[in-house]
């Protein structure tokens, strides 16, 4: 182990160069270094989701703190063999964040679900060098766009807002097995759009 | 693929809005087919976030995080490099990414001394630290769990003092859904929030230790929400 540690002490640009997977090998032993480099490579997109989902600078950033810190600590464990660790940060600030939605009142939360809530957000805030902000991004945004208005609401109340699918019913007045069918249908027409974006970057 | 009348529960499960995900994971446990649809609708919802407008974290958020990072790794080295010295020939034996590397860090005195108690087992024996999680009214602390041979001692820097007429209490858990047992650990911190508490139970069988705020006395059951927890 010391001899891992050791052959990456050369300086933070080492680092650097080390995929994810490997960083993360660093972090379960404590390296603070390397888990910066992690920081710095997730942060943006890690809190772009929080605020997304929270819509309230200061919740967002608890929300991603959070989440970093639980990674830091080893409450959370990488498994490589599951996902990439892009999708894996992004999986505990998701957790987190509804989470916090559930501690917060249903009015935010429904403001939360609503498409356009990033509407809100002021321009200083939002950056172009976000590695999210590619052609595959552009095109899942645009499928979720076309989806059927019924279809797209219930999978954004509930990925984005944090409701369970009997809120959504309660909320929506529907039944419940209509809400279910219409997140089913959502996401296998998004499910269709797929193919061509396995390449998506990590 | 065969149909299962609760296929229609995956995409709801996917996008954690399923009412009940314990049963339907059991339930995923035996069917193959919401097995699948689980998968194949995961790979969407993973790229959920995607879709969100770019955003950027602040510099004072970063700032915060490796913080709290460099404080915490700064105190688990200073216990590994303590782990790595032990008083006699033989030298302590690391295995597996819970135990701690050799420590290139200078060691506090003040550290030094909390942890000879935890180091005494023997040189033989692994010494495991892990860091706590603390509430967020205790932000500005750091803990650490120094584990060896089945005893456990706290570290405790930039603790809040109790309030008036309270002390700290030491719990353990035994499993994940278990109640937090008493122990009769209970303390207070120096002005300066520090604290070093042996933890009077064999760590052995504990799943986590949590420490709340009781009435001088301690109680049989936690009448505050827990300051900080750590899985043993």
């Amino acid at each position: 182990m010391s001899r891992l540690r050791s052959s990456v002490r050369a300086g933070a640009d080492e680092l650097r160069r080390l995929a994810d997977e490997e960083l993360m090998q660093l972090v379960a032993r404590n390296d603070a270094d390397a888990f910066e480099v992690i920081l710095e490579r997730h942060a943006d997109a890690a809190f772009a989701l929080a605020y997304r989902m929270c819509g309230r600078q200061a919740i967002a950033e608890d929300v991603t703190q959070e989440a970093f810190l639980a990674i830091w600590r080893g409450g959370a464990r990488y498994d490589r063999t599951r996902a990439s660790v892009r999708t894996w940060v992004l999986g505990i600030v998701h957790h987190r964040a509804v989470d916090a939605l559930r501690r917060h009142d249903v009015h935010a939360r429904r403001r939360a679900g609503d498409a356009g809530l990033e509407e809100s957000l002021e321009a200083s805030e939002r950056t172009d060098l976000q590695a999210l902000d590619n052609e595959a991004a552009r095109e899942l945004r645009d499928a979720l766009e076309e989806l059927p208005r019924e279809q797209r609401r219930v999978i954004e109340l509930a990925y984005f807002g944090g409701f369970t699918h009997v809120e959504i019913a309660s909320m929506l007045e529907e039944p419940i097995g209509t809400v279910k069918g219409r997140m089913r249908l959502g996401l296998h027409k998004l499910r269709d759009h797929l193919e061509g974006w396995e390449a998506l970057p990590a | 693929m065969n149909d299962c009348e609760h296929r229609l529960d995956a995409a709801a499960y996917v996008l954690g809005a399923i009412e009940d995900p314990e049963s339907y994971r059991e339930h995923l446990a035996t069917c193959a087919t919401c097995r699948a649809e689980v998968a194949e609708l995961a790979r969407v919802v993973d790229l959920l976030p995607a879709t969100v407008a770019p955003a950027a974290a602040s510099r004072e958020l970063r700032g915060r995080i490796m913080a709290s990072v460099h404080s915490e790794a700064e105190l688990l080295r200073a216990a590994g490099e303590r782990a790595d010295q032990p008083p006699a020939r033989a030298r302590g034996s690391f295995a597996g990414s819970l135990w701690l590397p050799a420590g290139a860090a200078a060691l506090a005195a003040g550290l030094a001394a909390a942890l000879v108690l935890a180091l005494s087992g023997g040189p033989s024996v692994p010494v495991r630290v892990r860091v706590a999680s603390l509430s967020p009214s205790e932000s500005g602390a750091h803990v650490v769990l120094v584990e060896r041979g089945g005893r456990g001692e706290l570290v405790v820097r930039g603790m809040r003092q109790a309030p008036a007429g309270d002390v700290f209490e030491v719990w353990i858990k035994r499993g994940a859904g278990a109640q937090p047992r008493p122990t009769d650990a209970l303390f207070g911190v120096t002005n300066a929030g520090d604290a070093s508490v042996s933890i009077p139970s064999d760590l052995r069988g504990v799943t986590e230790i949590l420490v709340t705020h009781e009435p001088v006395g301690g109680s049989r059951h936690p009448t505050s929400a827990p300051l900080l927890h750590v899985a043993a």
